[in-house]
């Protein structure tokens, strides 16, 4: 249990042994009153520090709307998330966020863009200080010598290897990941899911991802939550023990397989894909 | 992109992905672009000149190309050695200019509170619309009556008819922001104001230019109806005693300095839009085409 967030690494550069917990979720629950729908249903979870965690279930089973409400984006009904021991009420400078599109804006280059969540919050003189800092993380994601570089010269997977540089540059306690790579092709996906490995296994990074490819899912986690639908709950936690740096190889192994087919079961069980669409 | 476009060779270049699907091969397409605007020109010219010289039309209602390029040639004359009719056109510049950019300005901060708050969209855009259902030119007389039969009337007429498309599409600019990127603003503490300077502006700025070249042309017809309704001593002034004078060929040259004078406030704002929006996707597609 941590009680004060002061010794929590800003940088998230050095490995800390302490196995605390960064996020803490109680009997979280979600309402759509307009539509009377309920998204999420006494959600009960922990994210220890240095882990990470997928989340896969059926579309519409609010796993989405779950990263949402742990991104501060919107509102919970009832219960309570803590971030380093503090509740979430709204976006924080702690939180790092990515989406499927890279959401770059166009008209700035790749480091503007990495630096963006700088000048928002602190300023241009700010964001202009920690330029090398966002330079050093464009070397970290392999692009370096990119940064004068406008989006529309970058391909899918680059343009999303800039989107993790702008999560990472204000130094997140929690990276929240919206399908990250659900838009780009097979091959590019596997290869960034390795790349994103290399990143958090190097800053040390506490993942939350939400996927909705079980191998994915599978082969990033340390945890795979299974959720099921309408309302959202968590079913079943999936213990993925496989060693790290985990390989593509890995993917065609009998233990891997195993994991990948106990998920499915278990997502059929549930109502499975099919089940759930409305 | 550019790989599917090389391998379908036999549409030509500047076709869109889905126009090149359905390219069976045309004829034109074998022809230069050049030669096929000058052919087309060159018989356009053929029927004017065999009308108007078989006297289907009196000559003086309908004068052929020569007289007309004769004309033309006599107006240049005039503007270029500074004469009277430099002088109205030069009243007529300053009034488009000074119209359109009311209207940008004017257009623009319509829009922007149109676009951005909710009294706009609810209040103030009704209003809005029904004023653009209204047939402007009507209003010509009084413009006249308020501003009088100088340049201003004119410049409030060519603002009057031009400021609409800017609203309309800074407004639909404002809101054609990508979900997931409001959703980044949100996440990063953005305010109100970060929010609409640093995303939603920028987002919005293809759409705006193509307000101000609607703009553009319809502030010179602004001005020119003007003056054909309000009088004074503008380039519309004079075409309209010419044609009272049934000096048609003096008409059609008049006019086409007004085509010369609209096509390049357009050309301006086309320029500038490309100097502004090199990453946007219309020019985007350009660069990656010849790559």
């Amino acid at each position: 249990m941590t009680t004060s967030d002061s010794g929590i690494d800003q940088t998230g550069g050095g490995s800390r042994a302490v196995d605390h917990e960064v996020v803490t979720i109680t009997n979280l629950s979600k309402t759509f009153h307009k539509r009377g729908l309920k998204a999420l249903d006494s959600v009960d979870m922990t994210l220890r520090h240095g882990t990470f965690t997928s989340v896969i279930g059926p579309s519409g089973c609010g796993k989405s709307t779950l990263l949402k409400i742990m991104a501060g984006l919107i509102p919970a009904t009832s219960g309570e998330i803590l971030l380093n021991g503090k509740p979430v009420t709204g976006p924080r400078q702690d939180i790092g966020i990515m989406f499927q599109q890279p959401t770059l804006l166009p008209w700035r280059t790749a480091l503007q863009n990495v630096l963006l969540p700088i000048e928002i919050r602190l300023g241009s003189a700010a964001a202009q200080a920690k330029s090398d800092v966002a330079l050093q993380l464009l070397e970290l994601v392999g692009l370096e010598g990119f940064d004068k570089v406008h989006p529309f010269e970058l391909s899918g997977g680059m343009a999303q290897r800039v989107a993790i540089c702008r999560m990472l540059v204000t130094g997140p306690a929690i990276l929240l990941l919206d399908e990250p790579f659900g838009a780009l092709d097979e091959l590019t996906r596997e290869y960034m899911n390795v790349e994103l490995q290399r990143i958090c296994r190097e800053r040390d990074a506490t993942a939350f991802m939400v996927t909705h490819a079980i191998p994915e899912a599978v082969f990033m986690a340390d945890h795979v939550f299974v959720m099921s639908a309408r309302p959202g709950r968590i079913a079943e936690v999936v213990d993925v023990d496989l060693p790290r740096p985990r390989t593509l190889d890995m993917m065609t192994s009998p233990e891997f397989g195993a994991l990948v087919r106990h998920v499915r079961h278990r997502l059929d069980e549930l109502g499975g894909i099919i089940g759930a669409q409305q | 992109m550019t790989a599917t476009k090389k391998t379908t060779t036999t549409a030509p270049a500047e076709m869109s992905e889905a126009e090149a699907l359905w390219y069976s091969g045309s004829w034109i397409d074998r022809i230069p672009q050049w030669l096929s605007i000058s052919v087309f020109g060159g018989a356009f010219l053929a029927v004017w000149w065999f009308v108007a010289e078989m006297e289907f039309v009196s000559r003086i209602l309908l004068p052929g190309p020569s007289e007309t390029f004769s004309e033309l040639w006599d107006v240049s004359k005039n503007i270029f050695t500074g004469g009277h009719i430099f002088e109205a056109l030069w009243i007529t510049t300053q009034e488009v200019i000074w119209g359109f950019l009311a209207a940008a300005v004017a257009g623009f901060v319509l829009g922007v509170i149109v676009g951005e708050t909710r009294l706009g969209q609810r209040a103030i855009m009704p209003y809005l619309v029904a004023l653009n259902a209204l047939p402007k030119v009507a209003f010509a007389p009084v413009f006249v009556a308020w501003f009088g039969f100088g340049v201003n009337s004119k410049i409030v007429m060519a603002l009057f008819i031009a400021f609409f498309p800017v609203i309309v599409d800074t407004a639909a600019g404002l809101g054609s922001v990508d979900r997931d990127t409001l959703m980044l603003f949100r996440s990063m503490e953005a305010s109100r104001w970060q929010t609409l300077r640093k995303l939603k502006l920028p987002s919005a700025l293809p759409f705006i230019f193509a307000g101000l070249k609607t703009a553009a042309v319809f502030s010179v017809v602004g001005a020119v109806v003007g003056e054909y309704l309000g009088g004074g001593k503008g380039l519309g002034e004079l075409i309209r005693l010419s044609a009272q004078t049934l000096r048609i060929d003096r008409v059609f040259a008049m006019i086409a300095y007004l085509g010369v004078l609209g096509i390049i406030l357009f050309g301006l704002v086309a320029w500038t839009e490309r100097k502004l929006l090199f990453w946007h996707k219309s020019e985007v597609f350009e660069i990656q085409g010849t790559g």
